[in-house]
Order: C-alpha cells, then sequence, then structure tokens
C-alpha cells in the first residue's frame, strides 16, 4: 500500500542554534514517557560538590548570560566531567562546572541546568508531540556552530573543530553542488534570513555560489506559489536588526537571543508550509545545530571515524580528535502531513545525516561522501525500492487532517 | 483542533546594542576573509576589530554580503556582454578573410600582372 514516502518531493531543513535537547523538550517526558527528558534522577555537581538538578525555570533571555561556552574544551568537560586520563568514560557531569568557569559564581552556575516547560515552548513542544521526535539526534561534534553546520552542509568539517574559516577539500562537495550538478539536474537553494543576517557557510558557499542563496520572504513566497526546490536549507535571523520596514529580532534562539523570537520563525516556516500547495509533498526537519554549553543527560555514543582528524594543537584539549565521538544531544524534530501523531524515534542521529539523506533520496547511489556521512542513518527511506515499514516515518497511508494550527 | 497562540516576543528583546556574541564575531571573521578577495570597489570601509555590538557587526555583515552577490552579478553582467561581442569580431574577421567574387577576380589580375612584372 502506498504511504506519504511516494508523494514526498521536497525536503526542508530548518536549523536553530544552540539549545539541548533536555533543555527545550525534557519536559515532555512528562506529556510522553517514551521520549527520553528530564527525570528526578538527573544532576550534576557544582564546584561545592553539592547535586544541582534540572528545574523548569528557564527564562526566555537574558538569564545565560555570559553566553555558556560551547567550544571544543568546555564541551569535552561538560560531557567527562573533567575526567582527561585515556580510558575514561562519558558521564555528562561537567556542565555546571563548565559554566562556573565563566563568571566564578556558583548560583548562577546552577542555571545551565534550567529547562523550559511545556508551556513556554508552545510550537516546539506541539511539533515534537504532533509529529515525529527524536530521542537520538546528536551534533556532529562535541563542539561549536561552524563545525557542526559543516557537517550538514558537506557531511564532514575537514577536520575543523573550530570556528575559523576552512577550506573544501575535494571529493567531498556540499550537498548543494551536488544536486545541482547532477543529472537529471535537482533544484537547491540556502534561504538566509535577509542579507544583514546572512549565512553562516560564508567562504565556500556565499563566497563561490552565491546564486544558491535567496531571503526568507523569497521562502514564504516559494511555499505560497508552490515553487520550492527540491531541497531547501532555512537559517534565522542571527542578529537584531534595523530595516526599512521595521525591527527584525533575532529569531535563532542563540544565548541572549529572545525564545520566543525563535519559536515565532518554527511556526512560520511551519504555516507558510501547511498552507502551501506543496504541503502533501513536503517534509520539514527542524533541528538545532549544537546544545549551546546548556546540560543534556544522554551520553553521546562513538560514531564511525571521518577521514580527517584535528591535531592535538588545534582541539584546545592537547588531545588529537578523529571525529570519533558525536556531539551533545539536540532538539529535533520532523514533520509531515504523513507521519503519525506521537511518534518518536530512537535510532542515532547526527547532522552527517542530512546530505545522507537528501543525496539517497533524490540522487540515489553517490560515493563521493565522507565516512562520516556513509555512516550516518538517515530519516527519510529512499523511493522506489522496497521500504522497511519500520523505518518508514511517513507511513500513513492516507494524509491527515488534523495538524496543528498557529496563529502567526 | 483550536488555532494555537504563539506569543509574541517581549518589546525588550531587540537590542542592537549588545554585546557583539562568539558566533556573529566569527561570522565577521568569515565575511573578512571573503573580502580581502575581492576587488577594491566592492569592499567597505569598515574596521571590524572595532565592532563591538550586535547592530555594529549587521551593518558591516550586510556590507559585504551584498558587496559578493554585486560582484558576482557584475562579472555575470561582464561575461554576457563579452559573449555577444566576440562573434561580431569573427564574423568581420571572417568577412575579410572571404575575398568578394568581384574583388577576388581583380586581385587575382593584379597579382598576377604584378608577379610577371617581378619576372
Amino acid at each position: 500500500m502506498p504511504t506519504g514516502l511516494d508523494s514526498l518531493e521536497h525536503i526542508v531543513v530548518l536549523m536553530m542554534e544552540n539549545r539541548s535537547f533536555d533543555h527545550m523538550l525534557g519536559s515532555l517526558t512528562d506529556v510522553n514517557p517514551q521520549i527520553d527528558g528530564i527525570t528526578d534522577q538527573l544532576s550534576n555537581p557544582d564546584t561545592t560538590g553539592s547535586p544541582v538538578k534540572p528545574q523548569p525555570l528557564a527564562e526566555f533571555q537574558g538569564q545565560l548570560d555570559p553566553d555558556p561556552d560551547h567550544h571544543f574544551p568546555a564541551v569535552d568537560l561538560q560531557i567527562f566531567g573533567g575526567d582527561t586520563t585515556p580510558n575514561r568514560v562519558a558521564n555528562m557531569q561537567g556542565f555546571v562546572k563548565s559554566y562556573f568557569n565563566q563568571r566564578r559564581d556558583v548560583g548562577h552556575s546552577q542555571k545551565i541546568m534550567y529547562h523550559f516547560k511545556q508551556a513556554d515552548l508552545p510550537v516546539l513542544t506541539t511539533l515534537a508531540l504532533q509529529f515525529a521526535v527524536f530521542n537520538r539526534w546528536f551534533a556532529s561534534i562535541p563542539g561549536p556552530t561552524i563545525c557542526n553546520r559543516a557537517f550538514a552542509h558537506y557531511g564532514t568539517s575537514f577536520g575543523r573543530v573550530d570556528m575559523n574559516p576552512f577550506d573544501v577539500i575535494e571529493p567531498f562537495k556540499s550537498i548543494y553542488s551536488r544536486l545541482i550538478n547532477a543529472t537529471p539536474k535537482h533544484t537547491s537553494k540556502v534561504y538566509y534570513y535577509d542579507t544583514t543576517s546572512s549565512t553562516m557557510e560564508v567562504v565556500n558557499l556565499l563566497q563561490n555560489e552565491p546564486q544558491l542563496f535567496g531571503t526568507y520572504q523569497q521562502f514564504l513566497s516559494d511555499c505560497a506559489k508552490g515553487l520550492l526546490p527540491d531541497y531547501s536549507f532555512v537559517e534565522p535571523n542571527y542578529n537584531d536588526h534595523e530595516t526599512d520596514s521595521g525591527e527584525e529580532v533575532a529569531s535563532d534562539q542563540h544565548p541572549d537571543h529572545d525564545v520566543q523570537a525563535g519559536e515565532l520563525l518554527i511556526a512560520e516556516v511551519y504555516m507558510a508550509l501547511k498552507n502551501s500547495p506543496l504541503w502533501p509533498n513536503t517534509a520539514l526537519l527542524v533541528v538545532y545545530d549544537e546544545h549551546g554549553g546548556i546540560y543534556d543527560h544522554v551520553v553521546p555514543p562513538a560514531c564511525a571515524k571521518d577521514k580527517f582528524s584535528a591535531p592535538a594543537n588545534s582541539t584546545g584539549t592537547g588531545v588529537e580528535f578523529d571525529f570519533d565521538r558525536l556531539g551533545v544531544r539536540v532538539p529535533a524534530i520532523l514533520i509531515s502531513p504523513w507521519i503519525p501523531k506521537g511518534t518518536v524515534v530512537n535510532r542515532v542521529f547526527d547532522h552527517a545525516s542530512i546530505p545522507a539523506t537528501v543525496t539517497k533520496f533524490f540522487l540515489g547511489d553517490y560515493s563521493q561522501v565522507s565516512p562520516r556521512e556513509m555512516n550516518a542513518d538517515i530519516f527519510i527511506e529512499p523511493q522506489g525500492q522496497a521500504v522497511d515499514p519500520a523505518r518508514n516515518l511517513l507511513s500513513l497511508s492516507t494524509m491527515r487532517t488534523d495538524c496543528p494550527e498557529f496563529n502567526v | 483542533m483550536s488555532v494555537i497562540q504563539v506569543p509574541r516576543p517581549s518589546k525588550n528583546a531587540m537590542n542592537p546594542d549588545r554585546p557583539v556574541n562568539a558566533l556573529l564575531l566569527a561570522q565577521v571573521e568569515h565575511l573578512q576573509h571573503a573580502e580581502r578577495r575581492l576587488p577594491l570597489r566592492y569592499r567597505s570601509e569598515i574596521y571590524t576589530h572595532a565592532i563591538k555590538t550586535e547592530g555594529e557587526a549587521a551593518v558591516y555583515i550586510r556590507e559585504v554580503t551584498e558587496a559578493i552577490h554585486k560582484a558576482h552579478a557584475d562579472a555575470a553582467a561582464l561575461r554576457a556582454k563579452r559573449a555577444r561581442r566576440p562573434k561580431k569580431e569573427f564574423e568581420i574577421a571572417a568577412a575579410a578573410e572571404r575575398p568578394s567574387p568581384k574583388r577576388s577576380s581583380r586581385a587575382n589580375k593584379d597579382s598576377s600582372a604584378a608577379a610577371r612584372r617581378k619576372k
């Protein structure tokens, strides 16, 4: 029997900033116990040795100041609790200690354990409960934004764990290049919010292929007119700025930007697709690039090594990194009117899953991918071949008519 | 299902004077990396080391992003203009190579006469 997968023609990814799974969706364990979020057993020691439990006291803005450290050495501390010995075991016990390092304030450091209540995030939590939420989607590396976003574009960060410009190394092309240079040709676009927000993929994509880019307004228009490309990557607004039409509040949810502005963006993107003639043929992935230094309780698993290594003098820890461990868990939700309500996915994914999925779906066999991408699981099964029903998230044979609606 | 209300951000959410965060500073650095490869006429006059606020970063980000787009657009326009020109030049050159029927018989007579005189 055909399922929604047979109707799929467009994939859209919206990648937000710097919030962990427990921080944003941890409260949902109380609503759906299958969702692996906050429980009473969780804690982190502060610098006095006292256990600090997660609490539903997160605020939309002004609380996580300074911005929690999420560079490689800090995340190493967060994951391993300060253990730097060779045979160490990850324990997710270093978050409060890590945050203490920034302001030397015991009380303030405990706020890294705060999370949002369900009612605080009506958009994200509704989408998580109504569609498919991933219990095990991790950042690609235990580090910051630029290299994690690189995995979403290229399936690798070319050996980088820092925020510096990097060069693309052949033969690992961006997912966009693969699609537009394929035979037959496919279409792809990166929609940044506007030129004042721009993109985080400047040095390679914007500098060399600016024709790939459109604006958020164009995205909304393309949704309304049914003109979305095969694959779209949407970036939020990364900074507060004025425009001719008024104030544009940053919507990426990166601390200390207002989380509610990001909720509004997610709702707008969802509603633009839901109201689009392409809604029956589109899947939307809402995902976060990394955890932003904020607490999560799930130990990131080991993974296949990449072709590249980060040398010891570039990691900040004095130890080489072979890209054989994922980063901290992040919220990830797949949305489509063909996904059963309340779907919870327990397979392991990271951002390399994005180019892996899009490539296999639109191009089929394609070998010029990084080892990390080759080993990444995919979240949408390819069409045209026998589909394992246990893996197909777009499994309904009748399109839902009860999808949520937000006032935007 | 009833429509779910989405609260709007507070009026105080907007703050372009907020100290610039590490992500925006990285973005500025990446744009500066790209700006250095632009011809001088496209470059900003912004000293990036002086960027301290989100609003200041936003100004630079916009200027360089638009400059990159403009540089590519200008190159594409020039390419299109050049693509039209060579055909015309080749046609003129080809025409010069092809002697006209009248000219060619007269040219042949003249050149034959000149050759005979040399002998």
